[in-house]
């Protein structure tokens, strides 16, 4: 491609596929200097993307709750009264339809990590702790975040409760956890 | 059942990238080389079983269907196995199920996956978006939007698995790396052959506590191909047989916080049992001559040696530091270089594993040779936190 044509081509693929043109130009400089005719790997720019409107369907509840009323909630075996958080509308050894409960939001850390090299969506957040919490009163553990100031201080039996954040969007991030005292 | 028979093997090199290929390309490559190592061609295939692991690393949704177009395999039966790292191992059993059921007399196995096409602009990296891609294979509704990755899932175990019994240590973790990338070095597929040394695994940076960028396997792009055959057929081929003694596959709860412990992989030690009941071994030291386990991360490798009951649960560092595993000790594992040295093409990964134990069964494996090999195991493992797990006993004749 002669430079006109590859500038133009850039512009065209980078809106298409929705980042800057200076990151297209930057990443496919070596399409440019391709001679026509050659045998050079030739590529082009692409994405997959689809927009979804997801429904929790039966653990809709979970999401609502912590949306508008800062409330954790489990779900309970009327069988054989096991807590399950993150929910479950059926028990899974009973096969029995579960009911709601709330949960204090208190709990401990059974395992953690801190992650330094994340996906393309995380990257800026880094460093972050990702781990898992047996909440007081739940048999099973969920996977969220633990925000503390040094974060090299986590470590697994830490008591945590949790965090409702101020902007929240229906989505399981609207929770977090920080150090109990 | 009948008895299964590994007839043909084909391995294209393990690369970060294979820009001059595409994933039906490559599968075509191990594909010839397995037809030809088994000497038959493509009309001898009763059908196919496709080991592929993620349709963004592919850019295509069933990509099975255009590597069969690609192959020339229509209309022969085919199918596509997915079950993330264990992709490999999984499509192994399945193809096994068609002989050892009478079926099928010949099955062709073939993985193959591309990744570092994924980009992400924004850095000029493929690592982050390769990341991400693998992202969507976690649970969607409670955990993937909280930042874990593939390495922070197994990180989580071995910090579990730390904290009740003390190890692995950093330094086994870095023994382990080392030992990987070495044994890399004799292998002409491997990604990364690397002279490490203890110090520059430690100095390495941290990737997801506790593990560091030399604990983590490298995402690769190439095929791996093996061709089984029935007894009656293998026996008419012109390679020795090795065959499929003992195969183990276990699901465990995929969402870690709903199992009993953390701090262990279930569905390995499930599915070891079981392959060692089928194969007939009782001491896996004493009877196994290698073995080739999934150390995507050095943590894990560590705690296969306790899941595969190579000792007692939480002494698996003590393996790595009395050199029971070192390419010249007792039972070597990973001679390959494993994930960490040869690379981690999802898809055709089990099947590299298993096709390094068929090369020294059948006296092939040049340099790396291990000398008298008769038995093998392979371990592959996937998804979060190991919740697949497959487990291969290979086995020649007696010469």
């Amino acid at each position: 491609m002669d430079k006109q044509t590859f500038l133009l081509w850039a512009e065209r693929n980078a809106r298409r596929i929705g980042v800057k043109k200076g990151q297209v130009i930057k990443a496919f400089e070596k399409e440019m200097m391709a001679q026509a005719g050659s045998d050079a790997p030739f590529e082009i720019p692409d994405t997959m993307h689809v927009n979804m409107r997801y429904s929790y369907g039966g653990q809709s509840r979970f999401f609502r709750e912590i949306l508008e009323n800062k409330r954790l909630m489990g779900t309970r075996c009327g069988t054989c009264g096991k807590v399950f958080c993150p929910p479950r509308s059926h028990c899974p050894v009973c096969y029995e339809q579960t009911a709601w409960i709330e949960l204090k939001g208190t709990g401990k850390l059974l395992s953690y990590t801190t992650v330094y090299f994340a996906t393309s969506s995380y990257i800026k957040r880094v460093p972050y702790i990702v781990a898992y919490i047996k909440l007081d009163g739940a048999d099973t553990a969920i996977l969220s975040n633990v925000e503390m100031k040094d974060i090299k201080k986590a470590q697994v039996g830490m008591e945590v409760k949790v965090m409702f954040r101020k902007q929240r969007d229906g989505r399981i991030t609207d929770i977090y956890f920080k150090e109990a005292q | 059942m009948r008895k299964v028979g590994i007839v043909g093997i084909g391995t294209t090199q393990f690369r970060s990238r294979w820009i001059e290929k595409t994933y039906f390309e490559l599968a075509f490559d191990a594909v010839k080389s397995a037809l030809a190592d088994a000497g038959i061609t493509r009309d001898r295939i009763d059908c196919v079983v496709y080991g592929i692991y993620n349709d963004f690393f592919e850019r295509q949704f069933q990509p099975d269907l255009f590597v069969h177009d690609y192959l020339g395999m229509a209309p022969k039966p085919a199918i596509r196995v997915s079950t993330g790292g264990a992709t490999g191992g999984s499509a192994i059993s399945a193809g096994f199920a068609q002989i050892a059921s009478g079926l099928y007399d010949v099955c062709l196995v073939a993985g193959v996956e591309k990744s570092a096409d994924c980009f992400d602009y924004e850095t000029g990296k493929s690592s982050p978006e390769v990341l991400k891609a693998i992202s969507y294979t976690a649970d969607m509704t409670y955990e993937q939007p909280t930042g874990r990755t593939a390495a922070g899932s197994f990180a989580l175990t071995t910090i579990a698995h730390r904290e009740k019994y003390g190890n692995p240590t950093e330094l086994q973790m870095a023994k382990v790396s080392v030992k990987n990338h070495t044994n890399a070095l004799l292998n002409p597929v491997a990604q990364s052959p690397i002279a490490l040394t203890v110090d520059d695994v430690m100095k390495s940076p941290m990737i997801a506590y506790p593990f560091k960028r030399y604990d983590n396997c490298l995402y690769s792009e190439g095929s791996a191909v093996l061709i089984l055959a029935s007894e009656d057929v293998a026996r008419t081929l012109k390679k020795p047989p090795v065959w499929i003694k003992g195969i183990g596959a276990a699901l465990d709860w995929a969402v870690i916080g709903n199992r009993q412990d953390l701090y262990s992989f279930e569905s390995s030690r499930i599915a070891a049992k079981k392959a060692y009941t089928m194969a007939g071994i009782h001491d896996p030291v004493e009877e196994i001559d290698l073995a080739e386990l999934h150390d995507a991360f050095t943590g894990t490798e560590l705690i296969a040696y306790e899941d595969c009951f190579f000792c007692n649960e939480g002494a698996g560092g003590r393996l790595i530091d009395e050199g029971v595993v070192m390419r010249d000790g007792k039972l070597p594992v990973n001679v390959s270089g494993g994930l960490i040295g040869c690379g981690h093409a999802v898809g055709a990964t089990g099947i590299m594993q298993a096709n390094e134990i068929v090369m020294h069964l059948r006296d092939e494996a040049g340099r790396r040779q291990i000398k008298n090999a008769k038995t093998g195991l392979v371990q592959s493992i996937g998804g979060p936190g190991a919740a697949w797990t497959v487990c291969l006993v290979l086995e020649r004749d007696e010469k």
